[in-house]
């Protein structure tokens, strides 16, 4: 119940603010374009495509490349959310109202991830209906389409959860932020270099974030995807539940 | 028939931080219905102590005991009973004073009539009434210690722990603190920290006196406030050490 509570009141913290609702408006805005240039593309794409094999058709050039469009934005998206989660509390004096309220870190740390997350769950749900609007005029591939939303809402949870651990460890919000960044890129380009070059990647494939989400755009939800997934959220919300624990045993 | 257990009980809590000893040994109880004085100089410890009571910092030694219950194994229930007003406000600037005050009901646990009925009498007791609307982060510095008050009062504590609630109040406000907490004291314990002699005489019935991170004088508050007076300046000046 606390767990829940911190999480609305994160919420409320962040609807009262213009930032969300600026960075909400820029953030649809941007898609909106992305997405008409798309469907323009495909269009015109249309009769070169039907004549072609491999069958390529609205989900895979227009409605999964939206949906993988604003999980790169969410690289930049979910370290601007998450780096006031606890660096901000810290630096507001705010920590002990919760410490003292008998939370348990790890209380808090699921409280804030689950406040982040509802708002990234509500923009992606907003960028998912643009392409599934035009449902009427063509035939998408639904079962692809659930595969891509289920690959970006997991990529997105653990963006935020890396955003939320880098928040627990820094003492400024835009340090937090830097190191979310970071992290998060890391990860994405650990093999861009070997992709480029078309060399077998080998283990950098298991750290290696496109590498886990490319499959759920093509439709397929593999295990070791799901799992690659899950554990950066659980690594990344310990790491968080750790450092706050040590606040309280530190000082 | 065994006494019952004071409200709180300090056993030989320490704690360092930043590689100093910061409370060292320190032990003392308060009842029900007692306002128990925490004085010292700044740095004396006085802070990290409340914090411990609060639960917002572990004691690396010693147990910190609420009607005798470790506080510390069991912190969730111990929050619902201890109401904290730590040293620096904690507010959320962006949200306005009753959305500030419900957000602490809420992570209190308290329904929503109840957390309604809470705010509305907290905000009519420390005169907040005519500001509900008016962002936290744009108070005065008077305003956000009685709102800091508020929050610490809003969930009807057992146990008050006030870390120096007399900073930023004008002399107004001041008297009118003091005669809250006296208020307040008749069903409840309430702990206060301050460096000045003036706050102790005013609302307490016993004083702590920590130096160095040690208790230095535990004794109720004597008809004679110069020997208060005297027995502070000893300690700070180094010149005696433990009294009772």
């Amino acid at each position: 119940m606390s767990m829940l509570s911190i999480a609305r009141i994160d919420l409320e913290r962040l609807f009262v603010r213009p930032f969300a609702w600026i960075l909400a408006a820029l953030t649809l805005a941007v898609l909106a374009w992305f997405f008409l240039l798309d469907l323009n593309a495909f269009l015109a794409a249309q009769p070169r495509l039907a004549t072609q094999a491999g069958n390529l058709g609205y989900t895979d050039l227009v409605a999964a490349p939206h949906l993988l469009a604003f999980t790169q934005l969410s690289l930049l998206l979910a370290p601007l959310l998450t780096m006031h989660a606890l660096a901000g509390e810290r630096r507001t004096h705010t920590l002990p109202l919760l410490f003292a309220a008998g939370l348990s870190p790890a209380r808090i740390v699921l409280g804030k991830f689950l406040a982040v997350l509802a708002y990234l769950g509500l923009l992606l749900a907003l960028v998912a209906l643009m392409p599934a609007w035009l449902a009427h005029a063509t035939s998408p591939d639904w079962g692809q389409y659930a595969a891509a939303l289920l690959g970006c809402a997991l990529c997105i949870a653990a963006l935020t959860a890396i955003g939320i651990a880098a928040s627990a460890f820094a003492s400024h919000p835009a340090l937090a932020a830097t190191a979310a960044l970071l992290v998060a890129l890391a990860l994405t380009m650990l093999d861009a270099g070997a992709r480029l070059g078309d060399i077998d990647t080998g283990w950098l494939d298991y750290l290696s974030l496109p590498a886990h989400l490319t499959p759920f755009m093509h439709g397929l939800v593999r295990s070791v995807d799901v799992i690659y997934f899950l554990l950066i959220i659980a690594v990344s919300l310990a790491l968080a539940s750790r450092r706050l624990a040590a606040d309280k045993v530190r000082g | 028939m065994a006494p019952a257990p004071p409200l709180l009980q300090l056993d030989h809590v320490s704690r360092r931080l930043a590689g100093r000893q910061v409370v060292a040994d320190v032990t003392f109880r308060v009842a029900r219905g007692e306002v128990l004085g925490l004085l010292g100089v700044n740095g004396a410890g006085k802070s990290t102590t409340l914090a411990m009571i609060a639960g917002v910092l572990a004691p690396d030694g010693g147990t910190v005991m609420l009607e005798g219950r470790d506080l510390h194994e069991t912190p969730a229930p111990a929050g619902r009973r201890i109401g904290y007003l730590p040293e620096n406000v904690p507010l959320w600037p962006e949200l306005t004073v009753r959305e500030y005050l419900d957000a602490c009901g809420r992570l209190r646990g308290m329904a929503r009539a109840a957390r309604r009925r809470a705010i509305d009498r907290e905000l009519l007791r420390l005169d907040l009434s005519g500001m509900v609307n008016r962002l936290s982060g744009q108070l005065s510095l008077g305003q956000k210690r009685r709102l800091g008050l508020a929050q610490a009062l809003l969930h009807d504590p057992e146990l008050l722990v006030l870390d120096e609630p007399g900073n930023g109040l004008d002399p107004v406000q001041t008297a009118q603190l003091r005669e809250l907490i006296r208020t307040l004291s008749d069903s409840r314990a309430t702990i206060i920290s301050t460096h000045v002699l003036s706050e102790v005489e005013a609302m307490c019935d016993r004083v702590v006196i920590l130096h160095e991170g040690r208790v230095r004088f535990d004794a109720p508050l004597a008809s004679d406030s110069g020997a208060l007076d005297r027995a502070f300046l000893a300690i700070a000046s180094g010149k005696t050490g433990v009294a009772a």
